[in-house]
């Protein structure tokens, strides 16, 4: 929802932070389109990582706004950012890349969507409060040319999603670009991590999203460049490597930020076994590489085998035991040590894959019933796991320690059941996944009705109708297609949704198609023709 | 993620605003605006040098204003573009009927057939063509192969009952005649020609 009309109020100061690294030809665009924003309390701060000099690119905007900080040394993204943060006063912060670009209302509208007390209750803060907010960006694909210069091909809205923070854990779903956040938060997050070279901005989102929900605004504010053949990204050029990707991604889903979280629960795994072996050792990388979900792994082991563990885990906590321990006193003695908030108790040979154990918690934390608890999906009666609440574990163990495990649960109350498919996570992400596989299929009806379920139940709706509009034109239902393409077109137009509503013009009467194909080619050159009129760096190279 | 499929949604993606361009020409063209047609045909040209729609669109120009060997180019640029691209090939055959070549015509009619038995301007130009040439047989062939896909086109029904009738097929041309009634009962071209095979059809069963 996007929040105009409040009562006219000092405007916060916001923080711009755009750090650049040898790409001249680029960052005009990117810095003209901070300075020319409709919103003018910012203080935008430059960071050159090395590479070539940009002064006179700096100096040509003559703006008091703009702070450059001038570095010659190239320390990186994550440092560069740590460092305009040290000097940042805003009472928020926003990110650009130097070859992306906000429109002009960017600023503003997260900002009034921020100051709005629906959204961030900042006097009393008591819960609910979201301390940041997204909004939606077009990937542009473009062609660079000889001289570097960019030839816009096609604007795209690839993902308007609402905020889901299971997603978030599992892989980044909101550009830094988008996104703006309290200044304050990072007391609680901390700040860019400078040990990652690559997925710097996911890795400070996810911890966001320990601290605060993300308010998402269903409304296109800028753009994020995409060239065509090969990218000069850093995260391009570390995809190519995947060692090195993968380090840093485990090392960002396993990153655990100072306590207290109020916005997610822990989840402590305590394996049980009978002694460590190759297999515990398999069981805990795993673990590790499958896991999304923050967790810390509580180890039981004798005194002697505390040096033949020979595994690097993080989050890895030992329990001392002795050889004669039952798997009940092993439990005890784990939750006597740990903190979480969900215990998930799994033998040492459980099999570990993608989603083990994520879709059963996301059903329990979910649930509303009390006193419930959830078999993991490859559960069997020889290898039994099962994930539970701490307080409906602790009451099994305080009040029957003479039971069995299981039996404790049951003496306590508590029901032991699967999750359902309709609990499992990423329903949204699975039906989107279904209706592309159709569409690729050719089964584009199939497509469609399923893009038309997902309007119907998710609140992107207006991105979900112009993905319909197009199965249901390919489907050559075309009634359909065009009843939805002007619903969509009459709020919110994307290039795609134009260019249909003109083919489908197109059939009747040809005069009818070149309005929204006018409006479309206008769409695939703003802001770049207004922006070039303005700075005296574009009249120079015009 | 999966790289290839990336690779594959952004080939997808990448072509917008040579569409845009590509459709603006084609419905300037279709209005009569021939000058902001060219503008944006060479502009799609400039985008996407290596497809073939809009030399093909500049031809179509060309055509209209009856520069034939300017037609005769661009459509050459769009064949050697995407040699299986059937609209150019039937504007090459358009621009050699013009030039009252009607071999070639026939031919580059038919190549465009093989190519896209879709192509109603190739179907439609064979058809006169043959009836220039007298020759019958290829042409009935790509009007029935159309006819499966698009059963109720009336004016394709047409020419293939005229064929039929050519043909000495009268009772087909009497069926195709009737079907088209059905569906347009005020048809006079049908109307007409359903009279004449009446006719033919009496002449032959008194002779009998």
């Amino acid at each position: 929802m996007m929040i105009r009309d409040r009562k006219k109020k000092a405007e916060p100061l916001v923080s711009v932070l755009l750090p650049t690294y040898n790409r001249r030809n680029f960052l005009p665009t990117a810095l003209s389109s901070a300075v020319q924003q409709n919103y003018s309390n910012l203080e935008i701060f430059v960071i050159r990582d090395g590479g070539e000099d940009i002064s006179d690119v700096i100096n040509s905007f003559n703006d008091p706004r703009i702070v450059f900080i001038d570095r010659q040394e190239n320390r990186g993204k994550a440092f560069s950012l740590n460092q305009a943060l040290l000097q940042a006063k805003g009472k928020y912060i926003a990110y650009l890349d130097d070859d992306d670009l906000y429109y002009p209302h960017h600023i503003e509208t997260l900002v009034n969507t921020l100051e709005d007390p629906r959204v961030f209750l900042s006097e009393d803060s008591s819960g609910g409060d979201c301390q940041l907010a997204y909004s939606d960006l077009h990937r542009t694909y473009c062609r660079i040319g000889p001289e570097g210069d960019r030839e816009v091909l096609s604007k795209v809205l690839d993902i308007s999603r609402d905020f889901d923070r299971f997603f978030t854990l599992c892989f980044n779903h909101t550009l830094h670009v988008s996104l703006m956040h309290t200044r304050e938060i990072l007391e609680k997050t901390g700040t860019f991590n400078e040990k990652l070279n690559v997925l710097v901005d996911w890795d400070l989102t996810r911890r966001l999203a320990f601290f605060t929900d993300f308010h998402h605004v269903h409304e296109i504010t800028g753009e994020f460049y995409h060239p065509v053949g090969d990218s000069d990204r850093i995260s391009a050029r570390y995809f190519k490597d995947r060692d090195e990707y993968l380090r840093n991604f485990l090392a960002i889903r396993t990153t655990r930020p100072p306590k207290p979280w109020p916005k997610i629960k822990d989840m402590s795994i305590i394996l049980t076994m009978d002694r460590l072996s190759e297999q515990v050792r398999d069981t805990l990388v795993s673990i590790w590489q499958h896991t999304f979900y923050p967790y810390q792994i509580y180890l039981p082991l004798e005194q002697s085998e505390f040096g033949k563990l020979n595994v690097e885990i993080p989050n890895m906590v030992t329990v001392p035991v002795e050889s004669w321990t039952s798997k009940e006193q092993i439990i005890d003695a784990a939750l006597a040590k740990c903190d979480g908030d969900v215990i998930a108790i799994v033998p040492a040979a459980f099999p570990i894959r993608n989603f083990w154990v994520e879709d059963s918690l996301y059903a329990l934390i979910n649930s509303s019933a009390n006193k419930e608890a959830f078999e993991l999906e490859d559960s069997t009666d020889e290898l039994w796991a099962v994930i539970l609440s701490r307080g409906d574990l602790d009451y099994a163990r305080k009040n029957f320690p003479h039971l069995t495990f299981r039996q404790s649960l049951k003496a306590a109350g508590i029901i032991i059941r699967r999750v359902l498919a309709e609990e499992i996570p990423f329903q949204y992400d699975q039906l989107l996944e279904q209706a592309r596989a159709a569409g690729k299929s050719g089964n584009w009806l199939k497509a469609a009705q399923t893009f038309g379920y997902i309007a119907e139940h998710y609140q992107n709706k207006l991105w979900i109708k112009g993905l319909a509009a197009k199965a249901f034109f390919k489907a050559g239902l075309h009634t359909q297609a065009a009843q939805l393409v002007r619903q969509v077109n009459q709020q919110q137009p994307t290039v795609d949704t134009l260019l249909l509503e003109a083919k489908l013009n197109r059939r009747k009467d040809c005069k009818s198609a070149i309005e929204p194909l006018e409006k479309a080619e206008q769409m695939l050159d703003f802001p770049f023709s207004q922006m070039w009129q303005n700075n005296p760096v574009f009249k120079e190279k015009s | 993620m999966d790289i290839t499929q990336s690779d594959t949604n952004q080939q997808e993606n990448t072509t917008q605003r040579y569409e845009v361009l590509q459709e603006l020409g084609d419905c300037h063209t279709s209005v009569g605006n021939y000058e902001e047609a060219q503008r944006h045909y060479e502009k799609a040209a400039s985008v996407s040098p290596d497809e073939p729609g809009p030399y093909v669109g500049l031809g179509v120009i060309a055509l209209q204003k009856n520069l034939l060997d300017d037609a005769r180019i661009a459509f050459r640029v769009a064949c050697r573009l995407a040699p299986n691209c059937s609209k150019a090939y039937a504007g090459l055959a358009m621009v050699a009927q013009q030039n009252g070549d009607h071999k070639s015509a026939f031919d580059m009619y038919l190549k465009s057939l093989e190519l896209d038995t879709d192509n109603l301007t190739a179907l439609l130009g064979l058809f006169q063509t043959s009836c220039q040439m007298g020759s019958f047989v290829q042409v009935t062939h790509y009007l029935e192969v159309y006819l499966d896909m698009h059963p109720g086109d009336a004016s394709v029904m047409f020419c293939l009952a005229a064929l039929y009738m050519k043909d000495g097929q009268v009772e087909r041309a009497r069926k195709v005649l009737l079907d088209i009634l059905a569906l347009e009962p005020s048809n006079k071209d049908a109307i007409n020609l359903l009279e004449e095979v009446e006719h033919k059809l009496a002449q032959r069963e008194s002779a009998e």
